[in-house]
């Protein structure tokens, strides 16, 4: 890789993560104001750019004795590993940020280090709502990481690879939404929990006053919001790529191909938090463990007939 | 970029130190919680110099493994030291003596290995190291994984069956299903014995009231969020 390339790279995951946490914004204000029966209004566009200036001149808060640096951290922490899990995913079949050979690996331990930035929002405030929430998403976070590993696996037996690259070229006959039918609903169902978003928000959720968030503003916050936009970004673009072919597709370039598809997910998932109400997180545990690990084991084993 | 050997050199140093540092700070934190994080953080480092050496799948897989252990871990610790939510100071350092000896046989043991031992001289393919690992995996070595694989598999169910049986706080999944509206039933306790009798066993009453309680769940959440 040339130093022209690594840079252009970084500047486009940079650009990607941006553009992608502003339109999850607007995406997740439009469908408010579908839901409550309005109609949307120009002003939609706009909106995002008032949160973001009210975060840049809000003052921080701070709370007695908190973990300071590890508090500082987890924002950061979290955007990066979104931006990192976002690079893997190819764009069309020459534009990606790191073809690596192992990208759905690479996927797979961003989304697991996941785990640390939220449980360190949390508990690094050294108040009790976020503690609770910082709790809670351990627990949560190991019942979906299972599911999510199996159901992404499962892509990449069919390709014989752990490249992005191999997996979206495997599916030029047959996509994988098709080929391996319980993928995608277990992969976005489990991902969700990834950026806690919508019914299984349970780290920040409104019973706990905003969880792990409830003691930051400013800047925190505006950085923790980004990430999981940019997280929900993630997401999509890979459940685009891995189950709905990528870049294939009929007439249009193949980048144009694989934003539609991101922004189809995209908007699914976003659309999720006003329409689903949320779940009890012991009812997640014990369906997450009893239904969802056999259902997607038995998803692997889908795959490994569809590859025999 | 990553191809020159000044930045793969520069890397090298700064990541190995950092591991050490990281490891070194495990002992010296106050707090459960940032010990396991420190810990983490070293595993972290020792990925990237695996990257360095091209065992790209090696690094990728030891931080998705110990990603995962390191929270649990802390989780763990917490909840067996009786220190509420590992948010008060501690010493994280325990029979001096002992450490101090097994650090240092250990130190010398890994060092003499290092120093001693006549590594292989040829660099890594760059790529392909992930086919030749998996044939490695499922190939000449099938049996010695496989069988540590199934040995690892029949202890976690086990230890699931043991952690997961009749508690004294009643059973191990009470509390993922609404509790009842009676007020007469304690939450979690056995349902009473039927006023008149009849011929239905007392086990599924419990749940019959349980069901019933789902659509007042679901509107409770609703007026919420």
């Amino acid at each position: 890789m040339t130093a022209t390339a690594w840079w252009g790279a970084i500047l486009g995951v940079g650009v990607a993560v941006t553009v992608g946490a502003y339109v999850v914004a607007v995406a997740d204000r439009a469908i408010a104001t579908v839901v409550a029966g309005e109609p949307v209004r120009w002003s939609v566009l706009a909106g995002p750019t008032r949160s973001v200036a009210l975060g840049l001149v809000q003052g921080g808060t701070t709370t007695e004795r908190p973990d300071g640096p590890a508090w500082a951290l987890a924002p950061a922490l979290y955007l990066g590993l979104a931006a990192a899990a976002l690079a893997v995913v190819p764009l069309s079949e020459t534009l990606v940020a790191a073809p690596i050979e192992g990208g759905i690996v690479l996927f797979g331990a961003a989304q697991a280090l996941a785990v640390i930035p939220v449980f360190l929002n949390g508990w690094s405030s050294n108040s009790i709502l976020p503690l609770i929430g910082a709790y809670r998403f351990i627990a949560q976070a190991l019942s979906y990481e299972m599911p999510n590993l199996l159901a992404l696996l499962s892509v990449s037996v069919p390709a014989s690879s752990l490249a992005l690259g191999d997996i979206v070229a495997s599916q030029q006959g047959l996509w994988n939404v098709v080929r391996i039918p319980l993928g995608l609903p277990l992969f976005l169902f489990a991902a969700a929990g990834l950026a806690f978003w919508g019914p299984v928000n349970f780290p920040d959720g409104a019973d706990l006053a905003g969880g792990t968030q409830a003691e930051t503003s400013g800047m925190h916050l505006l950085a923790w919001r980004a990430g999981r936009a940019a997280m929900l970004v993630a997401t999509a673009a890979m459940g685009a790529a891995a189950f709905l072919g990528g870049w294939l597709g009929p007439g249009l370039p193949g980048w144009a191909w694989m934003v539609a598809k991101t922004l189809v997910l995209l908007v699914l998932l976003v659309a999720s938090r006003h329409l689903v109400g949320r779940m009890r997180l012991e009812r997640y545990v014990v369906i997450s463990w009893v239904v969802l690990i056999p259902l997607a084991l038995l998803n692997v084993l889908i795959a490994a007939a569809v590859a025999l | 970029m990553i191809e020159s050997p000044l930045v793969v050199d520069v890397a090298f140093w700064f990541f190995g130190v950092a591991s050490v540092v990281t490891g070194g700070l495990v002992f010296r934190t106050d707090s459960m919680v940032r010990a396991s994080f420190y810990l983490l953080a070293s595993f972290v480092n020792v990925a990237v110099v695996l990257l360095l050496m091209r065992a790209e799948y090696l690094s990728l897989i030891l931080i998705l493994m110990m990603a995962g252990e390191m929270a649990i871990m802390a989780v763990f610790m917490v909840m067996f030291m009786m220190n509420p939510a590992g948010l008060n100071p501690m010493n994280m350092v325990h029979q001096h003596r002992a450490s101090v000896a097994g650090g240092a046989v250990a130190f010398l043991a890994l060092g003499g290995l290092g120093v001693f031992a006549r590594f292989p001289d040829r660099p890594a393919a760059p790529t392909g190291v992930t086919v030749a690992l998996g044939e490695e995996l499922l190939g000449d070595s099938m049996l010695i994984f496989e069988s540590a694989g199934a040995a690892l598999l029949a202890t976690m169910i086990a230890a699931i069956a043991l952690a997961s049986t009749r508690g004294r706080y009643g059973d191990a999944d009470d509390g993922s299903d609404a509790p009842a509206l009676d007020p007469d039933r304690p939450f979690g306790d056995a349902p009473p014995e039927p006023a008149s009798p009849e011929p239905e066993p007392s086990e599924h009453e419990g749940h019959t009231g349980m069901e019933g309680m789902e659509g007042m769940e679901d509107m409770d959440h609703g007026t919420m969020a």
